[in-house]
C-alpha cells in the first residue's frame, strides 16, 4: 500500500452502533483508517431504535443508500410522529408530529393563535389538527413530503420504523464490501500501554490478539472498555428518569399499519408499540421500584394486539452517561457511552451524533486532546437537552393514579426544565434553539398535548380580528385534511414503493 | 389571562435609536400606545452616528414596512456590499469582508477546507477572490438596490435617514412628549420604575420604559447599575470622527485601516462621507490623533466598552448604546439596536415583566452581545503587526468562547455554532483567512473530493462565478424574515 499512515480501528461489538460506525468509516475516511471489528454472535445485540427520528435518512444518504431498497430489506414502515396515550390523564392522547403546527409560513408560531382561540372560549379543536403530520398519521396516509414550501404539503418530515435486528447486516454489506474487516470471536481482555495507558489490543478467546489505534467501543450495555477497562464514570440520572428495565414481546401486525409510533402510559412506565410491515414491535419501559417483571411481563402480554411471535424478553439498564464519551484513544458509540430510554425514538440519533463527530474530529497520527475535548462537549450537549425534553413528559401530567405516576409528577425537576416549562405556562413561548434534536414544534407539541396551556399568547395573534381568526383556522384545517384525503393510504404506499421480499 | 398585557409603552431618548424601536412598536404591535419622551442623548450613541449598516437593517426596514425606495432613494443612503481590511497582517494583501458565500461546497465540503487543501502548493487566488460580492465590490461596481443576489447593507446620510424613521414614527401614530426627561422615579414597593419626571410638561407613567439615551443609560443605570467591562479585551477606547463631502470611490465598499495605535475608516453615503478612528489612549499621543484627522471638525468620544449584566430589568429595557457600548469595527451598532428591537417585540412579556420571561430575553441579548465582541476581538488577537498597541491587543488572553473558536479553527478549520451568532461562518472565514490564520489541519472528509475535481471546482468558482443566490445566513436573520 501507498498510504501507511492509515490509523487502525478496532470496532468492539457488531450491533446498530457497530455497523453504522464500520460503515460510516469505511465509506467516509477510506484514505485514513483500516476497519477492523470484532463480534461475536454468541452475545446477540440489543437491536436498539426500532422507531427512528428523520435524521437517519442523512445518514443514510451519505452511505448512499437507496430508501426502498432500504426499506424492504428491514420491512421498514414511515414514521410522522409518536403518538403518546394516557400521559398526561388517562384517555388523553396526542401525537408529536415530525413536522409544523400549522403552514409554518407566519411571523409567529401557530400555537398562539390556536390558543387565544381556545382561550376565549371557542371550539378550535385539537392542536394537532392544524398539523399535516398529525392529520395524515391518523388518517393512515402516506406520501413523500412536497418540495414547494408554499404547500401545505410540505409541512412535515418523517422517518422510518423498521426491524433493528436487519439493519446491522444491511449495513455490514456495505461495510465489508467497502473493505472492513470482521473478526468472529468474543473478547477475554484489554491489553493497555503499561506507560501511556492507552488501549494497545484486545484479546480474544482463541488468544487472537488484535492491535489498533483507535478503539470503537460498541459493546452496548457491558461497556467494555470504556466502563469496564478504562473505569469512566457513569452519570446516573435515574432520580429523573426512573424507568430501568424494559420488558419486549413482538406480535404479528393484525390491524391497519399506522404511519407512526405509539406510547401508551402503563401502570409503572409506558408500552411502545412500533408497527413494521411484517410484525409489531412491543414492549414494556418499567422502574423496576415501583413493578416487579413477573407484573410487568403480564401487564404487557395482556395489552398487546396480536399473536405473540415470542416470549417476553427482560432488558435492564439505567439512564444516565459516562462524563466523557472519549477518553484516551476509546470512543464509546451507543449504549456503551450511555443510555435513554427510547421514548423519542432517540437511540439511533445518538449513535449518529457520535460518528458524526468522531467523522469529522478523526484523528491525525496522533489524538489531539482538543478534537477529543470537542467530541465529549457536543455529545454531552446532545445528551442533556434530550434528556429534558424526556424528563418533561414523566413530568408534565396530572396523573397520580399509581405510585410511579405520582412520583414522577411531584419529582424534583432540573431548573433547567423547570424555567422552561414556567415559561411557556405563561405566554407559550419556546426557549429558541437553533441546534439540538427537538425544536419548538416537538416541545410544543408535548407541552400542549400534556395539559401545559399557556394562560396568555403573543400580543400579535391578539391583532386579528375574532372572526377573520376563526375563519383563518376553519380553512386551514379544512386545507389540510383535503390534502391528507389525497394522500394513498400507508400500505399502499409501501406496497408500492418498497414492499419486503415475501416472508421466509 | 392571568396578567394584563402592555398598553403603554414610553420610550426615553430622542435619537435614530428612540424613533427606531418607536417605529417598530407602533407598526408590529399597534395596540400599544407609544410616546416619546425626549432626553439628552449622550454622544457616545454609536448607533445613531454611525454611517455603514450590515445587511440586516434591509430585514428591519422590511418588518416595518419600509421599501428600499423609501430607505435608500428617498433618504440618499449608499449601498455597501463590503468593507476592504488594510493592514491588519503586515506583508499580506488587503482583504475584503463582504456578506454571502466565499465559493460553494463540493459535495458537501465546505469549500474553505479545499481551498486550504489545494492552496498549499500557493497556486490559488487569495479566499476573498472566490466570494462574488467582494470581487464585486473591488471592481468598484455598486449593484443596484433592486438585485437580490447581492446582500448589502446602507451608508445612511444620517440627517435624512433619522428624520424619515421620525416621520415615519409619527405617522404611525407615536407621541411626542411635550416635556423633556428630567429624572425617575422608582416604585418603592418593588423597584418597578413608576414615572418620568418631565420639565415643561406633565410626568409620564407608563406600563414598559425604554431607555435609548444611549451610553449613560440614564434611566436603566438607575434599575441596575451591573455593567460588564470588556476592556480586558478590546484596547480602543476613543474614537474620533468628522463628516465631509460625499466620496463616490468608496461608497460600496468602506475602508478600515490599521494604524499604528487603531485603525481608521472611510465611508460614504450619497451626500456625505465619514472619516474616523478607533484608538487606545494609552498607545496614541493627541499629535498622532491630530495628525490623523485633523480639523476642528472632528469629535471626540470616550468609549468604555461592555454590556449591561441584564438589559431588561423589571419594567425599564436599554436598547442600542444604552445596553452595549462597542466600537464600530464591523458596524455592529445599530445591527444591535434593530436585534434587540425585533426581540424585544418577540418576547414582549406582560404587565408584571415577570422575570422567567425577561430572563430569556436576558439570555438571547447577552449571548449576542458576547458574541459580536468575540468576532470582533478576533480581528486583534489574529492581527499581525509590530507596534506596541497591536501587540497589546494580540496578546490579550481571549474571552473563552472565542479561546474555544481559535483553538478549534486553529486545530482543523472548524468553527463551531454558538447560540445567537451575527456573523456567518463565511463572515469569519473571511477575517480569519484575509489576516493568515490557517489551521493546521482540515476535516478528514475532505479526502472525499479528490485533488482534480478540488481543483475544477476552485479554478471555476474563482473570478468567474455567478453571483450566489440570495443568502440571508450571512447575518443573524433576526429582522430578516
Amino acid at each position: 500500500m501507498v498510504n501507511d499512515s492509515r490509523l487502525k480501528v478496532v470496532i468492539v461489538g457488531g450491533g446498530t452502533a457497530g455497523w453504522m460506525t464500520a460503515a460510516a468509516l469505511v465509506k467516509l475516511l477510506p484514505a485514513r483508517c483500516h476497519v477492523h471489528l470484532v463480534e461475536s454472535e454468541a452475545i446477540g445485540i440489543v437491536g436498539v431504535g426500532e422507531a427512528t427520528l428523520p435524521h437517519i435518512r442523512a445518514f443514510n444518504e451519505k452511505l448512499g443508500i437507496d430508501e426502498a431498497d432500504f426499506m424492504a430489506a428491514t420491512r421498514a414502515t414511515f414514521k410522522l410522529g409518536i403518538e403518546f396515550r394516557g400521559w398526561g390523564r388517562l384517555g388523553d392522547s396526542y401525537i408529536h408530529p415530525f413536522g409544523t403546527f400549522g403552514s409554518g409560513q407566519g411571523e409567529l408560531d401557530f400555537h398562539h393563535y390556536w390558543n387565544r382561540a381556545r382561550l376565549e372560549g371557542q371550539d378550535v379543536g385539537a392542536l394537532g389538527d392544524f398539523s399535516m403530520a398529525v392529520t395524515m398519521a391518523y388518517m393512515n396516509r402516506f406520501t413523500l413530503p412536497d418540495a414547494d414550501p408554499a404547500r401545505i404539503e410540505s409541512t412535515f418530515n418523517y422517518a422510518y420504523q423498521f426491524d433493528a435486528t436487519s439493519y446491522a447486516p444491511y449495513l455490514r454489506r456495505i461495510a465489508e464490501q467497502l473493505g472492513a474487516k470482521r473478526t468472529e470471536g468474543r473478547i477475554i481482555d484489554v491489553e493497555l500501554d503499561g506507560e501511556s495507558g492507552d488501549v494497545r489490543a484486545v484479546i480474544l478467546e482463541n488468544q487472537e490478539r488484535i492491535e489498533g489505534d483507535l478503539f470503537v467501543d460498541c459493546s452496548g450495555f457491558f461497556s467494555l472498555i470504556i466502563g469496564k477497562t478504562l473505569g469512566e464514570p457513569f452519570e446516573d440520572w435515574t432520580q429523573w428518569l426512573p424507568c430501568d428495565r424494559a420488558v419486549a414481546m413482538p406480535c404479528r401486525t393484525r390491524t391497519a399499519l399506522s404511519p407512526y409510533t405509539s406510547a401508551i402510559a402503563m401502570p409503572a412506565g409506558w408500552r411502545w408499540r412500533i408497527p413494521l410491515q411484517h410484525r409489531t414491535g412491543n414492549g414494556y419501559v418499567y422502574s423496576s421500584q415501583f413493578t416487579s417483571d413477573e407484573d410487568a411481563a403480564s401487564a404487557l402480554v395482556a395489552a398487546v394486539e396480536g399473536e405473540p411471535i415470542a416470549d417476553p424478553r427482560v432488558l435492564k439498564f439505567k439512564a444516565g452517561r459516562r462524563t466523557r464519551s472519549w477518553v484516551r484513544n476509546c470512543v464509546a458509540v451507543g449504549l456503551s457511552s450511555g443510555f435513554l430510554e427510547p421514548l423519542e425514538s432517540t437511540s439511533i440519533y445518538l449513535i449518529q451524533a457520535a460518528i458524526t463527530g468522531l467523522v469529522e474530529l478523526f484523528p491525525e497520527r496522533e489524538i489531539s486532546p482538543l478534537d477529543r475535548d470537542e467530541f465529549n462537549r457536543l455529545i454531552d450537549l446532545e445528551y442533556d437537552r434530550i434528556r429534558d425534553f424526556l424528563i418533561l413528559h414523566y413530568h408534565a401530567t396530572e396523573r397520580d393514579d399509581t405510585r410511579f405516576w405520582d412520583y414522577v409528577r411531584t419529582m424534583p425537576v432540573p431548573d433547567s426544565l423547570k424555567e422552561k416549562m414556567e415559561l411557556f405556562r405563561r405566554r407559550g413561548r419556546i426557549v429558541k434553539y437553533r441546534e439540538g434534536v427537538f425544536l419548538d414544534a416537538s416541545w410544543i407539541a408535548v407541552y400542549i398535548g400534556q395539559g401545559i396551556l399557556p394562560q396568555s399568547y403573543d400580543m400579535r395573534a391578539g391583532l386579528v380580528h375574532e372572526a377573520s381568526l376563526t375563519d383563518a383556522m376553519k380553512s386551514l384545517r379544512t386545507r389540510i385534511r383535503t390534502a391528507a384525503e389525497a394522500m394513498p393510504e400507508h400500505r399502499e404506499h409501501i406496497d408500492h414503493y418498497c414492499p419486503m421480499p415475501d416472508a421466509a | 389571562m392571568t396578567d394584563l398585557s402592555i398598553g403603554t409603552v414610553a420610550i426615553v431618548g430622542g435619537g435614530l435609536t428612540a424613533w427606531s424601536a418607536a417605529a417598530a412598536i407602533r407598526r408590529r404591535l399597534p395596540s400599544i400606545d407609544v410616546v416619546i419622551v425626549p432626553a439628552p442623548v449622550s454622544r457616545g450613541a454609536l448607533a445613531d452616528r454611525i454611517i455603514s449598516t450590515t445587511p440586516s437593517i434591509r430585514g428591519f426596514h422590511h418588518d416595518i414596512g419600509l421599501t428600499d425606495a423609501d430607505t435608500v432613494t428617498g433618504a440618499a443612503s449608499g449601498i455597501r456590499i463590503a468593507t476592504l481590511f488594510e493592514g491588519w497582517a503586515a506583508s499580506r494583501p488587503s482583504y475584503v469582508h463582504a456578506y454571502g458565500a466565499y465559493g460553494a461546497p463540493v459535495g458537501g465540503i465546505a469549500f474553505h477546507q479545499l481551498w486550504l487543501r489545494e492552496g498549499h502548493s500557493g497556486s490559488l487566488p487569495p479566499f476573498d477572490h472566490f466570494s462574488p460580492a467582494a470581487e464585486l465590490a473591488r471592481s468598484g461596481v455598486s449593484p443596484d438596490s433592486g438585485s437580490d443576489s447581492i446582500q448589502f447593507g446602507l451608508q445612511l446620510t444620517l440627517e435624512r435617514y433619522s428624520a424619515l424613521i421620525r416621520d415615519y414614527a409619527l405617522h404611525l401614530g407615536v407621541r411626542l412628549h411635550r416635556g423633556s426627561f428630567a429624572d425617575v422615579t422608582l416604585r418603592s414597593s418593588d423597584g418597578f420604575v413608576d414615572k418620568l419626571i418631565c420639565e415643561g410638561g406633565g410626568d409620564v407613567s407608563a406600563d414598559l420604559f425604554v431607555d435609548c439615551t444611549g451610553p449613560d443609560a440614564l434611566l436603566h443605570s438607575r434599575s441596575d447599575p451591573a455593567f460588564v467591562d470588556w476592556s480586558p479585551w478590546l484596547l480602543c477606547d476613543r474614537v474620533v470622527f468628522h463628516n465631509g463631502p460625499p466620496d463616490p470611490t468608496i461608497v460600496s465598499m468602506d475602508q478600515v485601516t490599521a494604524v499604528p495605535f487603531g485603525w481608521a475608516w472611510a465611508a460614504s453615503s450619497q451626500k456625505v462621507s465619514s472619516h474616523g478612528l478607533s484608538y487606545s489612549s494609552n498607545h496614541a499621543r493627541a499629535e498622532d490623533i491630530d495628525s490623523r484627522i485633523g480639523g476642528s471638525a472632528a469629535e471626540m468620544i470616550a468609549l468604555r466598552q461592555g454590556r449591561r449584566r441584564d438589559f431588561w430589568v423589571r419594567n425599564c429595557v436599554a436598547i442600542g448604546d444604552a445596553s452595549v457600548s462597542v466600537e464600530p469595527l464591523e458596524w455592529t451598532n445599530l445591527h444591535l439596536v434593530h436585534s434587540q428591537i425585533d426581540r424585544m417585540i418577540d418576547m414582549m412579556p406582560g404587565r408584571d415583566c415577570a422575570p422567567v420571561e425577561l430572563a430569556e430575553f436576558n439570555r438571547q441579548c447577552a449571548a449576542e452581545a458576547d458574541r459580536i465582541r468575540d468576532f470582533i476581538c478576533m480581528h486583534y488577537v489574529c492581527s499581525r503587526r509590530s507596534e506596541s498597541f497591536w501587540t497589546d491587543a494580540a496578546a490579550v488572553t481571549p474571552p473563552d468562547s472565542l479561546a474555544h473558536t481559535l483553538a478549534l479553527f486553529a486545530e482543523r478549520g472548524r468553527l463551531p455554532f454558538y447560540e445567537e451568532e451575527t456573523f456567518s461562518k463565511d463572515s469569519w472565514l473571511a477575517v480569519l483567512l484575509g489576516q493568515g490564520f490557517e489551521p493546521q489541519h482540515i476535516n478528514p472528509l475532505t479526502d472525499a473530493i479528490s485533488s482534480d475535481e478540488a481543483m475544477r471546482a476552485l479554478t471555476g468558482a474563482a473570478f468567474t462565478s455567478p453571483p450566489a443566490s440570495a443568502n440571508q445566513n450571512s447575518l443573524n436573520p433576526r429582522g430578516i424574515r
